[in-house]
């Protein structure tokens, strides 16, 4: 085994300069690549055509803003949990938002998994919309946790869960810009469940890790 | 479990006093504004200068913090011959994450995250590899007394009888760097050995004690 002053030599000897982490500067560009990435699909797919009108509607214009306030708030907050000597409870910070998104939640997208038409059964609007669910989220939350990789020895699941968070109210937020039907309940199930899939599995993995290293 | 409650959070502010972190006197009068503002400045101060590339300010900065988290690995009911390896955990740990640490903000409230959130990790594997074993019972184990010599070796009083005849030097090595764990440059400070001087004594401590333990092991 090392002692630990040939520990503390073998630091020194490895040390680089570093660019010191800035939360608020991470966040920010973070919003912008999830920006660029939401933006180009809202390009492909096209705005919906009833747009106009939904955004004279309250409560779209607040479902809307409880959504996109959930996804840069938790960005925020993702990136604050990520320091060691910063508040847990910056976890709250993304609260007051995703409650309101949450009072105004719909779950269209869940009920139209298949049609049944002249031509059999086939893929519905469900099927579709969690595919561009799937597109639109995983790149951003793969570069998140990326971003917040220095996390993992400190608040693995807490900067996880407010990472997923994030991707799921701007994901939303772009989706009801350019998607008929109201799909929170299907993007926080794919982001929700994703986040607590790879808390899962780091766990395991981080267990079999040491127990191979302990064997 | 994790250690929970005022003693879990306890530790923090005392420890960076340089006081023992398991005196119970020391939660009187002790808040976060009563730490030692100058020591954290200039532990601040390195850290910032590490961040830019400095590694004498980082090879000063690991030695000054390394009795702290030893006391405080010491304080959380971690195994002695486990602290070591837990002071390295959290060293390495440290290293990693260094651009995390603002110069902004108080350097003692970032260490300490750090080691607690390492700490509580090793007691939980603890637990949860404890929770696998089970405890030898008297049947399992072996009768006869020559089975045992490993213990009798390592007798505490024969230790301390051959620490006892070693030459003064390597005595006082042993006694500053083993038993009272200081680091190389306190210990230098407190004998007025070089540190050179400290190391090659300290080297031929171990060799002499092994030798006479082996020694005393055969003849048993």
């Amino acid at each position: 085994m090392i002692t630990t002053p040939n520990l503390i030599d073998l630091l020194t000897a490895n040390l680089t300069p570093v660019r010191r982490l800035r939360p608020l500067a991470c966040a920010c560009r973070w919003l912008l690549l999830a920006a660029v990435v939401l933006g180009l699909l809202a390009v492909s797919q096209g705005l919906r055509p009833d747009l106009l009108q939904r955004l004279r509607q309250v409560d779209f214009v607040v479902g809307l803003a409880g959504m996109a306030g959930t996804g840069i708030l938790s960005a925020i907050a993702a990136f604050m949990l990520s320091l060691p000597d910063r508040s847990r409870l910056w976890l709250l910070l993304p609260a007051p938002a995703f409650l309101t998104w949450l009072a105004t939640i719909g779950y269209q997208c869940l009920t139209h998994w298949i049609s049944f038409g002249p031509d059999g059964f086939r893929p519905d609007e469900t099927a579709k919309c969690f595919a561009t669910v799937v597109l639109a989220s995983l790149p951003l939350f793969l570069a998140m946790l990326w971003m917040l990789r220095h996390a993992a020895p400190l608040r693995p699941t807490a900067a996880t869960l407010a990472a997923s968070l994030a991707v799921a109210g701007l994901t939303a937020a772009a989706l009801s810009l350019f998607h008929a039907l109201d799909a929170s309940v299907m993007i926080l199930i794919w982001n929700l469940g994703t986040a607590a899939l790879l808390v899962g599995l780091g766990s395991l993995l981080g267990r079999h890790m040491l127990s191979r290293a302990a064997g | 479990m994790p250690p929970s409650g005022p003693r879990a959070r306890r530790p923090l502010f005392t420890l960076l006093e340089g006081e023992p972190a398991c005196a119970p006197e020391a939660d009187h009068g002790r808040e976060e504004g009563n730490t030692s503002p100058a020591r954290d400045l200039s532990w601040s101060i390195l850290m910032a200068r590490a961040q830019g590339g400095d590694r004498a300010a980082y090879r000063r900065l690991l030695e000054e913090i390394t009795p702290y988290l030893r006391a405080l690995a010491a304080s959380r009911r971690i195994d002695r011959v486990d602290v070591e390896d837990a002071v390295q955990d959290i060293l390495l740990t440290l290293h990693a994450i260094r651009h995390t640490y603002d110069p902004r903000r108080p350097f003692a409230p970032w260490l300490v995250a750090i080691a607690n959130r390492r700490l509580v990790d090793r007691l939980r594997r603890r637990e949860r590899s404890q929770s696998h074993e089970r405890a030898l019972t008297a049947h399992e184990t072996f009768p006869a007394d020559q089975t045992k010599f490993d213990d009798e070796i390592l007798d505490r009083r024969q230790l301390r009888a051959a620490i006892a005849r070693l030459p003064f030097g390597q005595q006082q090595a042993v006694r500053l760097l083993k038993l009272e764990e200081m680091s190389l440059r306190e210990a230098a400070a407190a004998s007025g050995m070089s540190v050179a001087a400290l190391k090659v004594a300290m080297h031929r401590a171990l060799k002499n004690l092994r030798k006479r333990l082996a020694r005393r092991g055969g003849e048993a």
